[in-house]
């Protein structure tokens, strides 16, 4: 393992910058989001970014197609993405979401976009010293310090940043980066090991606490699609779309089309189960008419649905609806209701 | 017409939406009497200046107008006898919050022009394009796309 | 405030055993200390799940316009909530018949973002109100510190802490000292033009149009909303910066003369957009050009932009 001393990381931002794009967790007014690094942006670790890094991936609009008519043909034009990047700073639950957005995108039809992007990138994930107190990744068998996908695993120590390449990518980065890190002593990673198992244990005592967890969740809610479950929960919704723009797994979205005079584009664009307009039809009939079956569609999708057909939860445990929803119905408290069984308290 | 922004002297687009009663009227008269003004202004006929919604007004300046233009009968010559005085306090309101935003305030103009105010119609119309193209061109609401 | 969070549940209880009413919408306690949300309560025996505290926040009488409105709704509202009910009243959208309204005397809540800033928030468990303090509880001891220090930048700058609509008042009333409202708008406008415009362009950069802002306003009540029709398509879904503008320059000027400055759009922006000081420089100019006037209070009042006098301030100037 290498590790980097904190007084060298303005050098290596600077080094990286040239190799390729950098996204970093940058603060402006107060608000922390992924962005494109540029020499005197803030880098701000401290706390994970509102707008989770899966628009990096996935951005919110994206145009992949111009045309122009005028001609005697319609001429078309894909567009592509051809910039190298590299995601620094990406929290391991975000990290497993990218796990979850491949399940959707990467099976075939295969979305190119994104595939290219997830080919372009390097992900350098950052462990958590100490999990939020929303969070919950350990409820679906993630570890707040450890980050299984990522092709540099790096943990804060205090005066330096530890440094683990995980892939042939990674290997690659720390190639580049080579002359600005040192060797880590022994103790240093043990420090590591350490971290990892103190977070995780603190994260998981803390789930207990709060009395619920995954276990046999599925199997809780399957038959409760008719269930007055919903009923109950759905009158607080107010129809916007915090949680799932802000969510890391949430993956819908929507065609759209933008031309002037006789030129124009294609783009896809978040699109959000929330809103009403999501599954309205030409004709005016709506099989979603009220938000108690789009709140039911936004859970019973996350806990069921995605699982049976892909094996995993479609939640890593960020904690951003937790945090942001304006009125607290958020996917914790539908685990808990729907009966996700209450281990420990 | 897309406007080039390349071109070495500038020649703004200003969308003018006149009232069909005072202003469009205007603006014929303007026309029959052999009265030049500029040709960047394209006039849209509204019924009324209080038709003219904002949404009209940003989606003009979205799809590259540099200036707009609402011009209505004068306060008190209403066809509809009041709708000028609705759209005054609208506008005025408008103009000042678009400015709020840092926009220009010579873009976004209310005029009022009666119908057999010709030579006003040409002189609002001529001032008008003469003070966008010192401002150059309008990027601040633009699509980029 | 203990007392008040009692009669609370009284009133509740009362008004849904006696059917006065068939629902009551009030607030329930989440497992977070910040968490307080609306509850939709329809069986008497609910109503001790009710609670009133430091982050009752949430306007509830905008669920009127989603509740069936068949059915006698009893709701809780603080000032600034009766305000956003004329609002809703005055624009048609509500039936003051089939409501009962219980008020409710508050003097600002706390906002939780200032809690986690003064390094409060760690291993905290409950936040109570007495008096002007709070007290922190935590699992071992508690803290106190000036309520005031704690609360919205909207609370602080509170006109009406008393309800100006009710049924029935809970509480005695309670006085207020609200700071200049106008100090951030007149700051930026007398900022320079670029300034100004890349200061907004940064704030709307941010927006990813959750539409959080027009869902929890009472004064977007509209049945159809232009932001949500396909055709005509008049908001892009484009992460542009100009569809972003189009979209709060359309809601703001939209709820102009009826934006009754309750500041929950900007509250509940997850990206923190100063969106208030849009909403607000609409009614400073409205204040100025057309004479004082505030929107869900001034009921005698002709609502500004459905009026106008003959010798209002002209427009057509131009520079």
């Amino acid at each position: 393992m290498k590790k980097i001393a904190k007084e060298k990381l303005a050098l290596l931002w600077e080094l990286l910058a040239h190799k390729a794009t950098l996204y970093f967790p940058l603060q402006e007014d107060g608000a922390v989001n992924f962005a494109p690094w540029k020499n005197g942006a803030q880098v701000d670790f401290g706390v994970n970014s509102i707008v989770p890094p899966k628009n990096v991936f996935f951005p919110q609009a994206e145009t992949y197609l111009r045309f122009k008519t005028g001609a005697k043909r319609l001429q078309l034009e894909s567009v592509e993405p051809e910039e190298k990047f590299i995601l620094f700073g990406v929290r391991p639950c975000d990290l497993a979401s990218f796990n979850i957005l491949d399940k959707i995108f990467l099976e075939e039809p295969t979305d190119g976009l994104y595939a290219k992007r997830r080919r372009l990138g390097t992900l350098v994930s950052m462990g958590c010293n100490e999990p939020g107190e929303t969070c919950f990744c350990t409820s679906f068998a993630l570890e707040p310090a450890f980050a299984p996908g990522a092709d540099v695993m790096v943990w804060d120590m205090g005066e330096f940043l530890l440094w683990e390449p995980r892939s042939t990518k990674g290997e690659a980065l720390t190639a580049v980066i080579n002359e600005l890190l040192d060797e880590a002593a022994p103790e240093e990673t043990a420090a590591a090991v350490r971290l990892r198992d103190t977070t995780a244990a603190g994260e998981a005592a803390a789930a207990r606490q709060r009395g619920w967890n995954t276990e046999g969740l599925q199997e809780a809610l399957r038959g409760k699609f008719n269930d007055e479950l919903w009923e109950k929960l759905y009158h607080r919704c107010l129809g916007c779309g915090i949680c799932t723009y802000l969510c890391p797994t949430c993956h819908c979205f929507d065609i759209q089309d933008f031309s002037r005079d006789l030129e124009g584009e294609r783009f896809s664009c978040w699109d959000s189960c929330m809103f009403a307009e999501f599954t309205l039809m030409t004709s005016g009939e709506n099989p979603r008419p009220t938000q108690k079956e789009r709140v039911r569609q936004r859970f019973l999708h996350k806990l069921l649905y995605f699982p049976s057909k892909f094996g995993l939860y479609a939640c890593v445990g960020c904690g951003r609806c937790v945090r942001k929803c304006p009125v607290h119905l958020d996917i914790t408290q539908v685990i808990k209701e729907a009966g996700g069984v209450v281990s420990g308290s | 017409m897309p406007v080039n922004l390349k071109l070495q002297s500038f020649e703004p687009l200003i969308i003018a939406f006149c009232c069909n009663w005072c202003s469009y009227a205007g603006g014929d008269l303007a026309g029959t009497s052999r009265m030049t003004y500029p040709a960047n202004v394209r006039v849209i006929r509204v019924p009324c200046s209080s038709r003219v919604s904002s949404n009209f007004i940003l989606r003009a300046f979205q799809r590259g107008a540099d200036g707009v233009v609402v011009a209505g009968c004068h306060p008190g010559d209403c066809h509809y006898t009041s709708g000028n005085y609705f759209a005054r306090r609208r506008f005025l309101l408008l103009q000042r919050f678009l400015e709020f935003l840092g926009m220009e305030p010579e873009r976004f103009q209310v005029h009022w022009i009666s119908a057999s105010e010709g030579n006003r119609f040409a002189a609002v119309m001529t001032e008008t394009t003469d003070k966008i193209r010192a401002l150059g061109p309008n990027r601040k609401l633009r699509d980029t796309r | 405030m203990k007392q008040l969070s009692e009669i609370l549940k009284e009133v509740a209880f009362g008004s849904l055993s006696s059917g006065e009413a068939e629902m009551v919408i009030g607030w329930q306690k989440g497992p977070f200390w910040w968490q307080s949300f609306p509850a939709f309560i329809t069986d008497p025996g609910g109503t001790g799940s009710l609670i009133w505290d430091p982050f009752s926040v949430s306007n509830l009488s905008k669920y009127l316009l989603k509740e069936v409105p068949e059915k006698k709704i009893a709701l809780f509202l603080k000032g600034c909530d009766a305000l956003g009910f004329n609002q809703m009243l005055r624009d048609g959208r509500v039936d003051r018949e089939k409501v009962l309204l219980f008020g409710i005397p508050c003097d600002g809540l706390v906002d939780p973002a200032r809690v986690e800033a003064a390094g409060l928030s760690k291993g905290l468990l409950q936040v109570k109100k007495e008096q002007e303090e709070l007290i922190f509880y935590y699992k071992k001891g508690q803290r106190k510190a000036p309520a005031r220090d704690f609360y919205y930048a909207k609370c602080l700058s509170c006109r009406y802490p008393n309800p100006v609509i009710y049924d029935q008042m809970l509480g005695e009333a309670v006085p207020c000292q609200p700071v200049e409202r106008f100090a951030d708008v007149s700051k930026l406008e007398t900022t320079p033009l670029e300034e100004r415009f890349s200061y907004w362009s940064r704030h709307f950069s941010r927006c990813i149009r959750c539409f959080a802002c027009r869902n929890v306003c009472p004064a977007c009540s509209c049945r159809e909303c232009i932001f949500d029709l396909a055709e005509p398509r008049w908001l892009g879904k484009a992460n542009e910066l100009s569809e972003t503008q189009f979209y709060h320059i359309t809601r703001a000027y939209h709820v102009a003369g009826r934006c009754v400055d309750c500041g929950e759009c900007a509250r509940i922006c997850p990206v923190g957009i100063p969106l208030a000081e849009l909403n607000r420089k609409f009614i400073k100019d409205i204040n100025e050009l057309y004479g004082e006037y505030d929107a869900g209070a001034d009921l005698d009042k002709e609502a500004p932009l459905l009026t106008f006098k003959t010798d209002d301030p002209d427009v057509s100037s131009g520079s």
